[in-house]
């Protein structure tokens, strides 16, 4: 008879960005026998909030679903309204609403990355990727005006508009950035005590993958591609082939591998945004500051830096919403949690955690 | 007096994440100057003494909050971190939402912002160990405290505390309309609007700059906003719209600003179109002149 550990990690806990709570058991050799994991924490009831809200309000509560992601779910929110409403939206709001995406997408990969090197305890690897995200982070300061919620996005087009200045300074903060970005990448892949944490811990095989239809890096890690940004294009994408990302895919399914995806991710985003910026369509930036919405239903998808972001948005011709409802990359990367952490070591439990970038404050909003 | 090391802990009490990134950030990048306070982050929260507080406080992690207070040993201090901390911000009408945190445990320091700078964090914390110092050597806790870090800037296009040009303001309310955050409220007196913004609301989202037709509400560059729970009440901009006497019939009413007319009527000379009748003398005066 084997002794079963009982083990809780959180709610509160230093090593969780957000708040979940573990249980779990575990065997003599800390390896994990049994998964149970308890959530809640962080639902505000948003789906009701939204619909208690106007169309202009809802622009920016959407934006606080979550911080990480804060570009991706107005950017969707407005395309269900455009949808809904008929309106085409300006090429030149569409290019700029790509390069928001973009830079969020590099910002936001980064900080997960130097989380997952803080957990793997490489101390030295984790303040210089904090380092690297701190030029996107002053550049979206100076451009949009906060660190983390942009504000971009407006219903029919984008608030803010780039000048000859600012696009030079995006290029600018780029040409700094890529270099460190290529240098962080070669020693994430080839780093001895980064390898050794990380290689074949939370392995997620690639049957188990499609079985649960986990999205974004997640399944790049596991050698799936559901980029929605190639599957079903939208917005500046759909115009633009060559935009469209060349992904990494990789086999082996573990921790690295995902990690090795999401930088995969964010070298294409640096790509992309270089493409975008230099040859920027001329034009308007929006149709209408205040738009009538007639009623209608529409569902939109999108790739945001953690997999594909869906919105279902309901519409009676009134001036608020009467039913919006999201499905987000994390609701059904949560479930493959349970294959990675069993039979894993319980010390490997938050960095697992980690490697799929969880948003709990988007699944559980 | 004995030097105190002050063991920082955070709590999310269901955050967008916003704030615990910048908490992350002020934590490990050197350029926030938070190794100069001699911090230390603890994996306890039975070891801390500065607690420092994230999100609206939900209805699911209430129970536990109350619990892992319980544990701490005394004195201890709270620095509460972001908008939702101080007022449940956004978040606030939910039914989800139990906070704000101070109805539970008592606060000392508030930081708003949605999310604050990491120089703002620093600031709160550096403000939260005056405090601690305070309540150790059992010194009474002043009613405000001088910023500490001075040298911090912020650019010029930053977000910051909201201000009001009363004098662009023609009180058309479209600002409180569109603030998801219920932080502008008008109201009407006898001698014309009064327009409150209320910063301990604000998500500084920039949305009233952006809808308002005439430019009177505008973002400044000011990211002073960590303030003591006693100041929490009274931080608010409070601006007036008087009313204009109509020079004709003498009853009160509200002119066009100056904004609104700079829009309607670019070549004009303003001041002669705008004579200082109210809307009602207006049509008479027009009428006698086309028909009378």
């Amino acid at each position: 008879m084997t002794q079963t550990q009982k083990i809780t990690i959180g709610p509160f806990n230093p090593e969780l960005e957000e708040s979940v709570y573990f249980k779990l058991e575990a065997d003599e050799n800390r390896v994990v026998t049994h998964v149970e994991i308890i959530n809640g924490f962080i639902h505000r009831g948003m789906e009701s909030l939204v619909t208690k809200k106007n169309f202009m309000q809802n622009l920016i509560l959407t934006e606080r679903v979550c911080s990480l992601c804060s570009n991706n779910h107005p950017f969707t929110y407005a395309l269900a309204v455009e949808k809904i409403a008929g309106i085409k939206v300006p090429l030149r709001a569409e290019a700029l609403r790509v390069i928001a995406d973009e830079v969020k997408r590099v910002a936001s990969d980064l900080f997960n990355l130097s989380m997952l090197t803080h957990l793997a305890h490489h101390h030295e690897l984790m303040r210089d990727t904090m380092n690297t995200r701190e030029h996107m982070q002053d550049l979206k300061e100076i451009i949009w005006g906060n660190r983390m919620d942009m504000s971009a996005n407006q219903l029919t087009g984008t608030k803010y508009d780039l000048d000859e200045k600012k696009i030079e300074l995006i290029i600018d903060t780029l040409d700094r950035v890529e270099p460190k970005l290529r240098d962080l990448q070669e020693r994430y892949e080839n780093d001895e005590i980064f390898r050794e944490k990380t290689v074949g811990v939370g392995v997620l095989p690639y049957e188990d993958a499609i079985e649960i239809g986990v999205t974004g890096p997640v399944a790049r890690g596991s050698g799936i591609n559901n980029d929605v940004r190639v599957m079903a294009p939208y917005s500046l994408y759909a115009y633009r082939k060559e935009l469209q990302p060349k992904v990494t895919l990789r086999e082996e399914g573990d921790v690295h591998a995902r990690a090795m995806a999401r930088f995969g991710d964010i070298l294409e985003a640096v790509r992309i945004i270089r493409d975008v910026v230099a040859d920027m369509p001329e034009g308007d930036t929006y149709v209408e500051k205040r738009p009538h919405i007639p009623a209608g239903e529409a569902v939109v998808r999108t790739e945001a830096p953690r997999g594909e972001l869906i919105y279902y948005l309901k519409t009676d011709g009134s001036q608020k919403p009467v039913r919006m409802r999201w499905k987000v990359p994390t609701f059904t990367n949560w479930e493959a949690l349970k294959v990675m952490i069993l039979g894993d070591k319980v010390d490997n439990v938050t960095m697992i955690l980690n490697s799929i970038d969880p948003c709990i404050s988007c699944t559980e909003r | 007096m004995a030097k105190i090391i002050p063991k920082i802990f955070r709590i999310n009490t269901g955050s967008c994440n916003g704030c615990d990134v910048e908490f992350v950030a002020t934590a490990f990048v050197d350029k926030f100057h938070i190794t100069s306070l001699n911090v230390e982050l603890v994996d306890d929260v039975k070891d801390a003494n500065l607690l420092v507080i994230t999100g609206p406080l939900t209805a699911r992690s209430e129970s536990f909050l109350k619990n892992a207070l319980t544990k701490l040993r005394k004195p201890f201090v709270v620095v509460g971190v972001g908008t939702c901390s101080v007022s449940c911000g956004i978040f606030r009408d939910s039914y989800a939402i139990n906070g704000p945190i101070d109805k539970f445990v008592a606060v000392d320091v508030n930081v708003a912002g949605c999310p604050p700078r990491p120089e703002s964090i620093a600031e709160g914390i550096a403000k939260g160990i005056k405090v601690l110092e305070q309540k150790l050597n059992g010194e009474v806790i002043p009613k405000k405290i001088d910023t500490i870090f001075s040298d911090f800037s912020a650019p010029a296009s930053f977000r910051g505390r909201m201000d009001l040009n009363a004098d662009m303001c023609t009180g058309c309310r479209t600002c409180e309309t569109v603030c998801p955050s219920t932080a502008i409220k008008i109201s009407e007196d006898a001698n014309g609007f009064i327009h409150k913004i209320w910063h301990n609301s604000c998500c500084y989202c920039g949305n009233c700059a952006y809808f308002c037709p005439t430019g009177a509400i505008f973002s400044t560059n000011s990211f002073d906003t960590v303030k003591l729970q006693n100041e929490k009440y009274s931080d608010v901009n409070v601006s007036h719209i008087f009313y204009d006497e109509c020079t004709c019939c003498g009853e009160k009413y509200m002119p066009p600003s100056r904004g609104l007319l700079s829009k309607s009527y670019i070549k004009e000379d303003r001041n002669k179109l705008n004579a200082a009748i109210c809307s009602k003398c207006r049509k008479e005066e027009n009428f006698k002149r086309m028909y009378g």
